[in-house]
């Protein structure tokens, strides 16, 4: 069994090399999100992923270390976001931004050659582990919110949630509150990214519809999904031609 | 630090070199401790968490030897910063005999040798901060650049080993080998070709010129605390590995 994963904080993006089923999609099978000639690609809980056992052909992420059969098989998150990228765009130019569960990260690239980078990975203002927690906390659902004007400054992720509270204490309704939240992220990301015109998005933010149409009010979106860091990670280690 | 209890001269920065001899001549027995250097010793809480950490070590380490110091010799000119002149000031209210030294001169220079080396990029911090106190100059072999670190000795000095040996050294440190701190035009000297990464102490007052540096000369601005963390680590791998 060949099994790739990019072990985010939160959620596991994870391909898996196998023509037949396996004792793999026998215990994950819930989260299978989509299979292509031979390979099926899952979106699966860390914390179930870690204690399951399994061994990993390569990996890269926050978590990976732990289940590697191979240390030497690891990646730097930013280095397989990269070459993600750089499989994914026939231009190979560009700038790509990963908005993940705790942290941003944006690669630039010129006609394949690399310009620029930066990685945020102190603040959780930005990221969708504190989006995930306020939709649970408040229950409200994805498909609630929905596109603001307004935008809560959130330099400080805990400036705003308490902007947040106060709102929702003063009668604003949560999904709205959120959606203003999400508008401040997705201002900050176009911000952190140097502003440019048009952005990459990875990540699972790519899913959340009230952020990419709120990114959309700065920057043109180019949606490419949950699986670049997959991509690049299985180009390095299996010369894979994706796509 | 030696461990033997010898009576110590404490100094951080750059003293000026009629306080080193002055000082040399009054207690020629004494060992020079450079207080910048993180010794592990205990954090007291005296000042902000959220400060300086050379400075914090600066005072933490001072009051932690208190017992076998003589003199502080303390920089409070350019060559330093505004915090080297408050912490002269507390410690001089902590019972402390401290000296203060302004060390702008920019004429006696020193031939730069170390910066430019083939030798570890680790090791050329090592020899030319410990060539403030005895001052050696010998010749090493040379180097050309494949990239550039910008900055102060970091407190923790591991980050330095993720660079190739032919990483020349620029900002405050070269201008320490270079005989001549307080060169402001020395210190904003970059190789503009060279991918160098810009480095300061989060919270010290050189971020401001790192970070416009690094947008000016297209390259990596990072700031690190204490101790350098994995994502940091991986962020300067990448700019490394993707030019």
């Amino acid at each position: 069994m060949i099994l790739y994963v990019d072990a985010g904080t939160t959620w596991s993006k994870v391909c898996e090399f196998s023509p037949c089923e396996s004792l793999f999609e026998d215990k994950f099978k819930k989260y299978l999100k989509l299979t292509k000639d031979n390979r099926k690609y899952y979106i699966i809980p860390s914390n179930l992923l870690k204690n399951a056992g399994f061994n990993f052909t390569a990996a890269t992420g926050h978590m990976s270390k732990i289940n590697l059969a191979n240390e030497n098989n690891y990646m730097n998150e930013v280095i397989a976001l990269s070459k993600g990228f750089l499989v994914n765009n026939d231009k190979k130019s560009g700038l790509i931004l990963d908005l993940g569960s705790r942290d941003a990260k944006w690669v630039k690239f010129n006609n394949g050659k690399f310009k620029d980078l930066d990685w945020n990975n102190s603040c959780a203002s930005a990221t969708g582990a504190t989006i995930e927690m306020l939709l649970k906390f408040y229950e409200v659902s994805v498909d609630e919110l929905e596109v603001t004007d307004e935008k809560y400054n959130i330099t400080c992720g805990i400036f705003g949630l308490e902007k947040i509270m106060d709102d929702i204490a003063n009668g604003e309704k949560a999904n709205l509150a959120i959606s203003k939240f999400l508008h401040g992220i997705a201002y900050n990301a176009w911000s952190f990214a140097k502003k440019p015109k048009e952005i990459y998005l990875s990540g699972g933010f790519c899913d959340n519809k009230c952020f990419t149409d709120s990114l959309s009010k700065y920057v043109k979106v180019n949606k490419l999904g949950r699986f670049v860091l997959l991509d690049g990670l299985m180009q390095e280690y299996n010369n894979l031609q994706l796509h | 630090m030696n461990n033997k209890k010898r009576r110590i001269i404490g100094f951080w920065g750059y003293p000026s070199l009629d306080l080193i001899n002055k000082y040399k001549s009054i207690y020629p027995n004494h060992e020079w401790i450079d207080l910048d250097i993180d010794y592990g010793c205990p954090k007291l809480g005296i000042l902000p968490d959220a400060y300086c950490k050379i400075v914090k070590n600066m005072i933490y380490n001072a009051i932690w030897l208190k017992d076998r110091i003589d003199i502080i010799i303390a920089p409070i000119g350019k060559e330093k910063c505004d915090s080297g002149w408050f912490a002269a000031k507390l410690l001089k209210d902590m019972g402390f005999k401290v000296e203060e030294s302004i060390y702008e001169q920019l004429t006696r220079r020193n031939k730069i040798s170390i910066s430019t080396s083939n030798l570890p990029l680790r090791k050329k911090f090592e020899l030319i901060t410990a060539d403030i106190i005895e001052q050696k100059h010998p010749h090493y072999e040379q180097s050309k650049p494949e990239f550039g670190f910008w900055g102060v000795p970091p407190n923790d000095l591991s980050v330095l080993e993720l660079f190739p040996d032919n990483t020349h050294v620029y900002g405050w440190t070269r201008c320490v080998e270079a005989g001549v701190p307080g060169d402001i035009e020395l210190e904003m000297f970059v190789d503009k070709d060279v991918p160098t990464v810009f480095y300061a102490q989060a919270f010290c007052a050189k971020t401001q010129l790192a970070k416009y540096l690094a947008d000016k000369y297209n390259g990596l601005y990072v700031d690190i605390d204490d101790m350098v963390t994995n994502s940091v680590k991986y962020k300067i791998e990448a700019f490394i590995k993707l030019r």
